[in-house]
């Protein structure tokens, strides 16, 4: 009877608890920009041929040219690369001058819901690197502009360097998603996702997420084993080269 | 059917490996050479990084090699003590033609001497045996007996010694020196050098054709073992999964290629082998002289 009491007394808080909570959630002003990955991490198997990275999310406003609009940017970890430009001596094409460039990155995408330059200023777009010409590369041996373009004309044409803005799809007003492709050949590290929501002509809001992309599986091992016991693995490829020379000529005697 | 290459850091169709194996394992079996050097430029053209190409081609090389080195071992094809003289010869080439390479690597340009020491080595060899090789066959068409072998002026050098499966009682130094050249090419070129070597035998040494292949399979297994593991522990570049791929077709191609040779006559053999090997080294010299498709390249840091 005393605990039938106590509960009736208690009746009101438990009543006023989710008014509470509705309360407090209206004090604080939603997110303007709200993004998940379809996967935080990318396996490189044995099997992979590929992949593709999705990007979805929710904007505050209703997405168009008079509401928000929304930039995602993928850039994947950063190395050094040589460019080599071939030239004639004697009727020979052999390789001449070369530059190295640093800090290139190894994979970089862009998708908009708009062309950039219609949503950003130039200024803007240089200050946020939203375009291949405005990264960051440091040049070093011979210079000229030659080099940094073939350099883009060739990561893009192994898909690497994702340049045509790809569309992001709307739905519903204010639901978006974005897919950008990820080659076979793609580095394995650790890549950065930007979606950035842009507000007449600014960015007003951002979020980064990170993804990875890591070798599992037996790729992974025996990629590790190669690096972390070389001479291990010299004798395991003598070994296992020589058996299965050994096991095809027991298989496929002939005579 | 897609396969990730993890050392190669791409994926790549297992058939066409697997028929690329095949292709060059037959050849291996039916001309006794290892088929490096048409492994290598082939798997560059599909699209795999030159190193791995040169150090996952050398590991494959070695398990074709293997293989058809079992099949010629059970024909009684195989002359060990020649055999073992080429290694000694080959081993000490190999230590200088690495220190050549490296001169070369740091005079820059090392690719330009790599392509044209194909194309010398590859054009001059496929070139002499053509020509001798038809020579033999019209010969033979007249009816002459042909001699076992000539009998050259450094055969009669001092250090005599006896071999009995290849017929010959010569003196060990030319088979010491063809070992240390064939050691040396290798080491530029990243091939186990039977190409070089079958004909080397044949008109240096004066060896029975059946025996040549035998023995030089069984130099070059050494050679590639040895190229395998500097490449392994140096530079890293053995790709294992591509090297398994690659033989999966390579040993059944070099069992029937084997097969196949003991069918064709030795001048024809020599003619076939000496055509192929002119082929490759005239698309190389075509890739040298015609204007690239693409003026730049790109590459890791070295």
């Amino acid at each position: 009877m005393r605990r039938w009491l106590g509960l009736l007394l208690l009746l009101p808080a438990l009543l006023a608890a989710p008014r509470m909570a509705l309360a407090q959630a209206t004090a604080v002003a939603p997110p303007s920009l709200s993004v998940e990955l379809s996967t935080r991490r990318i396996e490189v198997t044995t099997a992979f041929s590929g992949a593709e990275i999705l990007v979805f999310g929710a904007t505050e406003r209703l997405i168009g040219p008079l509401g928000d609009e929304v930039l995602v940017l993928v850039t994947g970890p950063e190395t050094a690369m040589m460019v080599r430009e071939k030239t004639n001596v004697l009727g020979f094409w052999i390789n001449g001058d070369a530059a190295r460039f640093n800090r290139v990155p190894s994979y970089w995408a862009l998708a908009s819901t708009r062309p950039v330059p219609a949503m950003l200023d130039r200024v803007e777009r240089a200050d946020l690197r939203l375009a291949l010409d405005q990264l960051p590369l440091v040049q070093l041996g011979s210079q000229g502009a030659e080099f940094r373009q073939a350099l883009a004309g060739l990561q893009q044409e192994a898909g690497l360097w994702v340049d045509r803005e790809r569309p992001i799809e709307v739905s519903g007003g204010r639901l978006f998603h974005a897919r950008l492709p990820l080659p076979a050949t793609v580095a394995h590290g650790i890549y950065q996702v930007q979606v950035m929501l842009v507000r007449d002509r600014r960015v007003v809001a951002r979020q980064e997420l990170r993804l990875d992309v890591v070798r599992t599986g037996s790729a992974a091992w025996v990629a590790d084993i190669a690096r972390n016991q070389p001479v291990l693995y010299g004798i395991a490829c003598i070994v296992m080269a020589g058996l299965a020379g050994w096991f095809g000529s027991v298989v496929f005697r002939r005579n | 059917m897609q396969v990730y290459l993890p050392i190669a850091e791409m994926s790549v169709d297992a058939l066409l490996l697997l028929g690329i194996g095949f292709g060059v394992g037959w050849l291996s079996g039916l001309f006794g050479v290892g088929g490096g050097f048409l492994l290598t430029p082939l798997l560059i053209l599909i699209g795999i990084p030159a190193p791995v190409a040169v150090g996952s081609g050398a590991n494959q090389t070695l398990g074709a090699s293997v293989s058809g080195l079992i099949a010629q071992w059970r024909r009684g094809n195989v002359d060990m003590r020649m055999g073992f003289v080429l290694i000694i010869g080959g081993f000490f080439g190999s230590l200088a033609g690495v220190q050549l390479f490296a001169w070369l690597r740091r005079a820059g340009q090392v690719d330009l001497a790599v392509a044209i020491f194909y194309v010398v080595v590859l054009g001059s060899v496929g070139a002499l045996m053509v020509r001798e090789s038809l020579t033999a066959i019209l010969r033979r068409k007249r009816a002459r007996p042909a001699r076992l072998h000539e009998h050259l002026w450094m055969h009669g050098l001092p250090f005599k010694m006896r071999f009995r499966k290849s017929r010959l009682y010569i003196s060990v130094i030319p088979p010491l020196g063809i070992g240390f050249a064939i050691g040396v090419l290798s080491a530029i070129m990243g091939v186990g050098g039977g190409f070089m070597l079958v004909p080397a035998m044949i008109y240096l040494l004066g060896m029975p054709t059946a025996v040549v292949i035998g023995t030089s399979l069984f130099q070059v297994v050494f050679v590639t073992a040895n190229v395998t593991f500097l490449q392994a522990i140096q530079v890293g570049s053995v790709d294992i999964v591509l090297t398994l791929l690659l033989l999966a077709g390579g040993v059944a191609g070099a069992q029937f290629g084997a097969a196949m040779g003991t069918k064709l006559r030795g001048e024809e053999m020599r003619a076939l082998l000496g055509a192929l090997v002119l082929a490759v080294a005239l698309s190389l010299l075509w890739d040298l002289l015609r204007v690239p498709e693409a003026l730049f390249v790109i590459g890791p840091v070295p």
